[in-house]
């Protein structure tokens, strides 16, 4: 198993948001979490790349115990996670942004050559600062930054905010790409459910910081409670 | 006016701004705000004095003075800065500002009541002056000055062309987007503290080539440092130098012409004017 | 907040408001044994007056920073427009000297509330602000030793007024900076429990919740600046005349300002006694290192160091908690 989550509690001062959340994620899998706002995803990843601690359980990453680790050694561990808010280094031009990526290798050519290859618009625009950039691109540029450290598994909090219907299309169609030509391993956590449970093959439906339902894209689409709640089928 | 106060003004503020570099760099990587900056300068100035009273030359002095200075700012930041980085945000700013005014006093009070009367002053060359284009230069503002551009120099290359400078920006534009692509903000603090201590330590050396470094100039150059930090924008190193380049003309042109006391009053009134008006500095944006 | 101020003000309702005073009674009491054992001694009786002007002005950045957090780096330069005013409209320009004293008092009030304007109108933050009184800090410095006509210059400046009355005898001068600190006492623990204390301490529970219960906050901030820089310039004015000298070292940042937060890192910052406990152990460091020459600067040092670092307990995490309450910026409040 490449990630395994084991009944993590996290929380902000004394406040627990996550209670006893379990999961995992196989290597070459794309695995969704589901939920509505404040249901405690961003809270469960947040945890998982080591910027919030957890108060109980384990997370454990290629069979490593990675919990409590800070986010720059996890980092390095090859989990790369993509923040909803990106933080992306907005003075600094695209190309340096992404060699920044390759931390703490050498930025590798090729790696640069396929991401620009997925996403064009990095490469035309490499001399331009992050700041710069449409919401769109940015969003490209910090999946592109994270792929340029050649991470195993790749974590994406709500990849679509702040994107128009159209572009959020355009970034599900990237990562499906990603998938079928490289076969990289995904966990994604997600408002918009009918594109995630379109890229994914499992997932996870997260309310009040418990784990209520799991089981494959299919099933959930079918699930009555699924389509009432986030597919908008009564 | 004497075109050689405009030079003598040009080299003064390129040492400025090398002395604020320092102290901009680590207030950018995670809101140091260095106050005892000048002294670790005149720290190492003073066991440089003490390499030269040895009489082992001039060079091993200099080296001397970078390498104290360069050991004080890593001292300081493995120890008595560690539970200021445990703080965020302005209380962290807060709390450096007053520990580092607390390690200000120490510096100062030691150097001042063991060596009161220790100076470091380096006769570079003969002492004479030389002609530059019609211009009069003291030998020992050549020497500074090429020094100090080598410095500055070396500064921008490594942070502009090497990965330890890359990631140096990357905690200044965003100290959680390092952390994700690998970068640990505590070692890059480190080396800038280093860093900044060398580069305090090697003004002490140029400074000593036209005028002595006393054990009680400490707290003057602290206070130009900031206002120089200031002018060019809390964080950016291009700021500070050329707000040191800028002050060090203005400087030494209204030292020549009005006198030194309003000298002072329009350099801290600079500072503050920045602050109301445009709080980025000179080449800030304001985000 | 520390210990001694939240018990004051936990349970203002079932105790008799008068209680909440009781500690300004007895500190006034105690300090009458001081002259009753060293009144006719010209060098206890100056120390002991001069912790009492530094507990003043301790007291006066307790309401400035203390309750509204603003960072005053130059409470000795706001002490010494008073200072050198007051003799300078007595003398040159003729005034008595109860109206030179108030209009002085008022020149330093009006200089700190503008800095309170200022830092309001362009939400400077805490480090801002230090950085811009500082230089107004350092910049008075350079004036009085510019204006030597005006001030003396580095020599400093004579008082004639007062001289020959009870201004200038031991006793009187302690009891005067002693009703004066009471009074400063009185009014930091009356503001502590009016409006203006209750907005503060609702800013630092829940800044969000304050903001939307109307407090004005910016209001409240430019009153704690002009009245704390009313309280410094009071008290330098009169420290001036009672004193017949003033120079610049009088009222420099490293005298003052230092001094100032050293004895509020020792005391604890905004609370009611902190500037009395944190004045009585600096006069002690202050006497034991008198022949220790530039190490007594080095010691300082250590101190400041120490004591905010929070090895003494209570003050460190005081000092956290507060900030963490008061900045609504800060970064802690945001997942909140």
């Amino acid at each position: 198993m490449l990630l395994e989550v084991e009944g993590l509690d996290v929380g902000y001062g004394s406040s627990t948001v996550v209670h006893g959340v379990s999961f995992h994620v196989a290597e070459g899998e794309a695995v969704a979490i589901i939920g509505s706002n404040g249901a405690g995803k961003t809270t469960t990843l947040r945890a998982i790349a080591g910027m919030l601690p957890g108060s109980a359980g384990r997370i454990t990453f290629d069979g490593d115990e990675v919990l409590g680790e800070p986010t720059h050694v996890v980092s390095r561990r090859g989990l790369a996670y993509v923040p909803a808010e990106r933080h992306l280094f907005p003075g600094m031009p695209i190309h340096e942004n992404l060699s920044l990526g390759a931390h703490p290798d050498k930025p590798d050519p090729a790696q640069l050559a396929r991401v620009f290859e997925l996403f064009p618009r990095l490469e035309e625009r490499r001399n331009q600062s992050a700041g710069t950039l449409s919401g769109g691109e940015q969003q490209m540029l910090a999946v592109g930054r994270a792929l340029m450290g050649k991470p195993r598994l790749l974590i994406l909090d709500e990849p679509t905010t702040g994107l128009a219907p159209k572009l959020a299309t355009e970034a599900y169609d990237a990562l499906a790409a990603l998938r079928s030509d490289e076969g990289l391993t995904v966990l994604v956590a997600e408002q918009q459910v009918p594109l995630a449970l379109g890229l994914a093959d499992r997932g996870y439906v997260i309310e009040d910081g418990h784990i209520e339902l799991s089981g494959s894209a299919a099933d959930l689409r079918g699930n009555p409670d699924v389509q009432r709640a986030y597919l908008g089928i009564s | 006016m004497n075109p050689a106060v405009i030079v003598d003004g040009l080299i003064g503020g390129l040492q400025l701004g090398l002395l604020a570099v320092g102290l901009t760099l680590l207030y950018g990587l995670g809101g140091i705000l260095n106050l005892a900056h000048g002294q670790i300068a005149v720290f190492g100035g003073i066991v440089g004095a003490a390499v030269l009273d040895a009489d082992l030359g001039m060079p091993a002095a200099a080296v001397a003075a970078v390498a104290s200075a360069l050991a004080l700012g890593l001292v300081l930041d493995q120890s008595i800065m560690r539970p200021v980085y445990k703080r965020r945000g302005e209380e962290r700013i807060l709390l450096s500002l007053l520990v580092t005014l607390g390690v200000s006093f120490v510096i100062d009070g030691v150097l001042v009541w063991r060596y009161p009367s220790e100076a470091l002053t380096m006769r570079v060359g003969t002492g004479g002056a030389v002609d530059v284009l019609g211009i009069t230069i003291r030998q020992g503002s050549l020497w500074a000055s090429a020094i100090t551009i080598v410095a500055i120099g070396a500064v921008i290359v490594f942070l502009q062309y090497t990965r330890t400078g890359r990631a140096v920006r990357s905690v200044i534009e965003d100290e959680t987007g390092a952390q994700l692509v690998g970068v640990n903000p505590a070692t890059v603090r480190t080396v800038i503290f280093g860093l900044s201590g060398a580069l305090a330590g090697l003004f002490a050396v140029t400074q000593s080539m036209t005028s002595p470094v006393t054990s009680s100039s400490g707290v003057s150059y602290t206070i130009l440092a900031l206002i120089v930090t200031v002018v060019g924008g809390l964080g950016s190193a291009r700021g500070a130098l050329l707000a040191g380049v800028l002050l060090g003309v203005v400087n030494a042109v209204s030292a020549a012409e009005i006198g030194s006391y309003i000298t002072a009053i329009i350099l801290l009134a600079a500072a503050a004017l920045t602050i109301l008006l445009r709080p980025a500095g000179l080449l800030g944006t304001t985000r | 907040m520390t210990a001694a101020l939240s018990t004051v003000d936990a349970t203002p309702t079932r105790r008799p408001p008068w209680l909440a005073y009781a500690p300004i009674a007895v500190i006034g009491v105690l300090s009458l044994i001081v002259p009753l054992v060293v009144g006719d001694s010209r060098t206890w009786m100056g120390v002991a007056t001069s912790g009492l002007l530094f507990a003043c002005y301790a007291t006066a950045f307790n309401v400035i920073f203390g309750s509204t957090g603003q960072l005053f780096l130059c409470l000795g330069a706001l002490a010494g427009v008073a200072g050198y005013a007051t003799p300078i409209l007595a003398e040159d320009v003729g005034l008595p000297l109860v109206v030179a004293l108030l209009i002085a008092t008022a020149l330093s009030a009006g200089l700190g509330a503008l800095f309170s304007w200022i830092s309001v109108r362009r939400s400077l933050g805490v480090i801002f602000t230090g950085i811009v009184t500082l230089t107004f800090s350092l910049g008075f410095g350079n004036l009085l030793l510019g204006q030597r006509d005006l001030t003396g210059g580095e020599t400093g400046l004579r008082i004639a007024t007062g001289a020959d009355t009870w201004l200038r005898e031991l006793v009187p001068v302690y009891l005067l900076f002693l009703v004066l600190l009471l009074a400063y006492l009185g009014l930091f623990q009356w503001l502590q429990r009016s409006h203006f204390g209750w907005a503060f301490r609702a800013l630092r529970d829940d800044p969000v919740a304050a903001e939307l219960a109307g407090i004005d906050v910016a209001r409240y901030r430019i009153w704690a600046g002009g009245i704390g820089s009313a309280m410094l310039g009071l008290a330098g004015g009169l420290w001036a005349v009672t004193e017949g000298f003033v120079s610049p070292t009088t009222f420099a940042f490293g005298e003052v300002d230092v001094e100032t937060l050293v004895i509020l890192a020792f005391g604890g910052i905004g609370t009611l006694v902190g500037p009395v406990i944190g004045a009585l152990a600096l006069t002690v460091i202050d006497e034991l290192l008198r022949d220790a020459g530039q190490l007594r600067v080095a010691v300082f040092g250590v101190i400041l160091i120490t004591l905010f670092l929070g090895f003494r307990r209570g003050v460190g995490p005081a000092l956290a908690d507060m900030f963490r309450r008061i900045l609504p910026t800060s970064l802690v409040d945001r997942f909140t």
